[in-house]
């Protein structure tokens, strides 16, 4: 019997039997009791939230659980017929490569090609067939010809795919990859995703890629793994995974939007669970399928009609003309209400004489939510910098609150501006979570019972009162960003700038965090948001500000910008896929694009009340 | 800092860098032959030649010299005090200047100044010659030169990856400060506790991010085959060419002739 299962763990590429692993000094376990088999040359997706052990489950593919992190594991892992627990982890990188998720700590070289070789040196290979198998890789992660670039000048993106490089070049059977997406922007992302697609191509390689982010990848993988707390709960196709909602939301994996619309339509039994689409075309086929028969189709052409009237020009706003125009209506319109962020003629240029910002003209008014959207290197978070007087403008001024950013220092403005970072370990440094809130009013001269109280107030407003006196570090990534908004919530402030408030967090996690952002929205307090999502600029933001080469592209309510398509995508912003699907039906809706799936049930409701069905 | 390889296309960039390592060695040995400062004088005016050839960049250098003047000064006094006159062979060098204190004690002797002066050209010397030392020389050649030696790999090995995380590390250390500024922390603190009070927001991070990243780092290289054998391939083979052997023995010839000037004809002494 044994003989027959080894064999069957020969054939496969990893074989997988009753995994179980406990962290040294952990209680609960991370991985239990998991079989798995994957055969050679899949693509297999491994989901699940955070904490779910997908990281755990990756390190131990390739030995570094047990040999380098200690703990209790029992169970077995074979990997291309070797078994994992008595071979050296360098061994097996020649037959599984790993790649993790910050590219910066996974480049050893000054340039890319010391980097890449670093791999076959250490296997003594000889000196000409390393420079062409480096040639030959960089070609195959479209890095050809950066040979001498050094590794530092690279962008996210590129360094991520030098990452894959340096394990590819060891010519490994298994790719596996632990979020390798999670700290890039949206084009470093497609740029990693077009790079599996062609390896997939070439060469038979087995990939097994753990990921947060599904849209690109439903048709891509063969398979889906979800882990659920320590345990392999479900697998099978992609689609059909994505199609089960329910499942989705227990597990804490983002649906796709335009599944919401067909559950929808499953709910009240118009179509089958089959028939749920999982990409814009069949969606927007069942769309015109379904509206003649349940669309609230005559009302809502009338509706139309009206609402062509107000729609604004796509491209307005781009002549100067108009921009000023528009700016003094503005300004006369917010004459009324109070002004909270003031921007006038700013220019800024780093000290490498660089432009970074050129004549922004902005108000913001109290209490809006306001989201800054554009590529890397576009001027977002410099803009952002200057809110609170980190940066000092190199001519124009930046007004807050009254205060001119010019006259006061960060800490003054602090108490009136709160700025989160993107990385919550920049700042934690306390020993429990209540010290870390307490520092920001020490600094604004908070004494005794005030602090004490300020802090008990946002801890239980941030639902972190269990933590108080944990030690920050040993919470997980999504407590710790909620601790560094915590930290700026303190002050109190009345404009609170977020920088990528849910990088690297799983769907549970977003939403808490744009709850909390919701909730101090609604109290007053003005956001500004610097995000990649666009489902959750769509969702959340009242405003939407496009930034491109440190200019103001667009500017003005979500379906306003998101309805100006081709202008987006010059600076590489693809709309959510809720608009694109209503672009496609524009015939039907209309220019103006729809952003929340309730707006597409919306077309269908009045017609059911009515009770035809 | 002076660690960057200055590019050039002068003899001193194309020599060996073994060659370059025996011309330091034995500038080294000649500069603690002699105690005389003229002879040092004469040393710091040739590093200083060589200097002028590779053109370096004479602003760093000045930045660098300028905090150290007032250790210079410093030097010739402890010397000139401290020195007794027994420990000179000269009789001019014996020679008492004046008495610091009453009681004929603390006399400042010529030699004394004299050796003071000394320690600080051979300082100069020193330093000028180990920036043409490391502005002509590429790291790679660095660890050619460990790897020949026959030191470990793991010394070439950390320079390399300190210097590629040099840049890292700086980026981070700026993005921690910017956090903490905008938290309201005040970097102008008074006294020597208030100073260093206000720089632990800045250092326990940078503290915690960099063993983070050491982690990784450990995982990423084990993944890439890192201590499978006690070597690796050399990327590059150095060789000496025909100009490394005349300047070898350029460099032995001087050398035997400090030896000859020192010894044989006792010159240089004090």
């Amino acid at each position: 019997m044994e003989t027959l299962e080894n064999e069957k763990c020969q054939a496969s590429a990893i074989c997988i039997k009753n995994l179980s692993y406990r962290y040294p000094n952990a209680v609960e376990p991370s991985l239990k009791n998991i079989s798995l088999d994957v055969e050679k040359g899949k693509f297999i997706l491994i989901m699940g939230s955070t904490g779910a052990g997908k990281t755990t489950l990756s390190l131990c593919l390739n030995g570094l659980i047990p040999q380098l992190l200690e703990g209790k594991l029992t169970g077995r892992v074979s990997v291309a017929g070797k078994d994992v627990g008595k071979t050296a982890v360098q061994s097996l990188s020649k037959v599984l490569g790993l790649v993790l998720q910050d590219p910066e700590t996974q480049i050893i070289g000054r340039t890319v090609e010391e980097d890449t070789s670093f791999g076959p040196r250490n296997f003594l290979v000889p000196l000409e067939e390393i420079k062409q198998r480096v040639n030959q890789i960089l070609e195959k992660v479209r890095l050809q010809g950066y040979n001498d670039r050094l590794s530092e000048e690279l962008s996210g993106g590129e360094k991520q795919r030098l990452a894959i490089a340096g394990v590819l070049v060891m010519e490994p059977e298994i790719l596996v990859l632990d979020e390798p997406t999670s700290e890039l922007d949206p084009a470093g992302r497609s740029e990693i995703y077009t790079t599996l697609a062609d390896l997939r191509r070439k060469k038979d390689l087995t990939i097994i890629l753990v990921e947060h982010s599904s849209e690109e990848l439903i048709y891509k993988a063969d398979e889906v793994v979800v882990l659920n707390q320590g345990e392999l709960v479900w697998r099978g196709v992609p689609s059909e995974l994505f199609r089960n909602l329910p499942l989705l939301r227990q597990w804490g994996i983002k649906p796709l939007p335009v599944t919401q619309i067909g559950w929808d339509f499953y709910e009240k039994g118009w179509i089958t669970l089959a028939e749920i689409p999982l990409d814009i075309p069949s969606a927007e086929g069942l769309i015109r399928e379904l509206l003649p028969k349940y669309g609230h189709w005559q009302g809502h052409l009338q509706g139309l009609a009206q609402r062509q009237v107000q729609v604004p020009v796509p491209g307005q706003g781009f002549g100067s003309e108009q921009r000023k125009d528009g700016l003094l209506q503005q300004e006369l319109h917010l004459s009324k209400k109070e002004i909270a962020v003031q921007v006038r003629d700013l220019n800024y240029q780093y000290n490498s004489d660089q432009t970074a910002l050129r004549g922004i003209n902005l108000m913001v008014e109290a209490g809006d939510f306001v989201a800054l959207i554009g590529q890397n290197g576009a001027g977002k978070t410099t803009l952002a910098k200057h809110f609170n007087g980190l940066l000092k403008p190199t001519s124009g001024e930046v007004i807050i609150g009254g205060m001119n950013t010019l006259k006061y220092d960060t800490s003054d403005l602090s108490k009136t501006v709160g700025y989160v970072f993107q990385n919550p370990d920049h700042q934690i440094f306390s020993a429990t979570v209540e010290k870390e809130l307490e520092f920001g009013l020490k600094n604004a001269g908070f004494k005794g019972k005030e602090i004490k109280e300020r802090v008990e107030q946002v801890l239980q407003y941030t639902g972190l009162e269990r933590y108080r006196s944990v030690h920050p570090f040993s919470l997980g990534k999504g407590e710790r960003q909620m601790i560094a908004v915590a930290s700026i919530l303190v002050l109190n402030p009345k404009v609170l700038i977020i920088d990528e408030p849910t990088t690297g967090s799983d769907w549970t996690g977003v939403q808490t965090m744009m709850a909390l952002i919701r909730k101090l929205h609604t109290a007053g307090t003005t956001i500004i948001m610097i995000s990649h999502d666009m489902d959750l600029v769509a969702q959340y933001a009242k405003r939407v500000i496009v930034l491109k080469d440190g200019g103001v592209l667009l500017d003005g309510t979500p379906k306003s910008v998101f309805s100006n398509e081709q202008i987006l995508l010059d600076s590489a912003i693809v709309p959510p896929q809720l608009c694109r699907l209503s672009f496609q039906l524009e015939d039907i809706f209309g220019p103006e694009p729809l952003i929340e799936s309730s707006e597409f049930a919306a077309m269908f409701e009045s017609r059911e009340q009515s009770g035809c069905l | 800092m002076l660690i960057e390889y200055l590019p050039g296309e002068t003899l001193l960039h194309h020599l060996d860098v073994r060659t370059k390592m025996l011309g330091f060695l034995g500038f080294i040995i000649i500069s603690f032959l002699f105690q005389d400062p003229k002879y040092q004088l004469l040393l710091v005016s040739l590093t200083g030649l060589l200097a002028f050839w590779i053109k370096i960049p004479l602003q760093k250098i000045w930045g660098m010299m300028i905090p150290l003047i007032p250790i210079f000064i410093s030097i010739i006094l402890i010397t000139g005090f401290t020195f007794a006159p027994e420990r000179f062979e000269h009789v001019s060098s014996q020679t008492i200047l004046f008495y610091a204190l009453p009681g004929e004690r603390l006399g400042a002797t010529v030699g004394g100044f004299m050796m003071g002066s000394t320690f600080i050209f051979r300082l100069f010397s020193m330093m000028i010659a180990s920036s043409v030392l490391i502005l002509t020389t590429s790291i790679d050649d660095f660890t050619q030169f460990f790897q020949k030696m026959k030191m470990p790999v793991e010394v070439s090995m950390m320079l390399t990856t300190a210097i590629r995380f040099i840049p890292t590390l700086d980026k981070k250390r700026r993005q921690i400060l910017e956090a903490q500024r905008a938290r309201g922390t005040k970097f102008n603190e008074k006294g020597i506790i208030g100073s260093i009070r206000s720089y632990i927001p800045i250092m326990v991070p940078l503290f915690i991010n960099s063993i983070m990243m050491a982690n990784s780092l450990s995982m990423a290289m084990l993944n890439r085959g890192y201590g499978l054998t006690r070597t690796w391939t050399s990327m590059r083979e150095i060789a000496f060419a025909p100009r490394d052997y005349w300047v070898m023995s350029f460099i032995v010839l001087l050398i035997t002739l400090s030896f000859f000037v020192r010894f044989r004809l006792q010159l240089g002494v004090l």
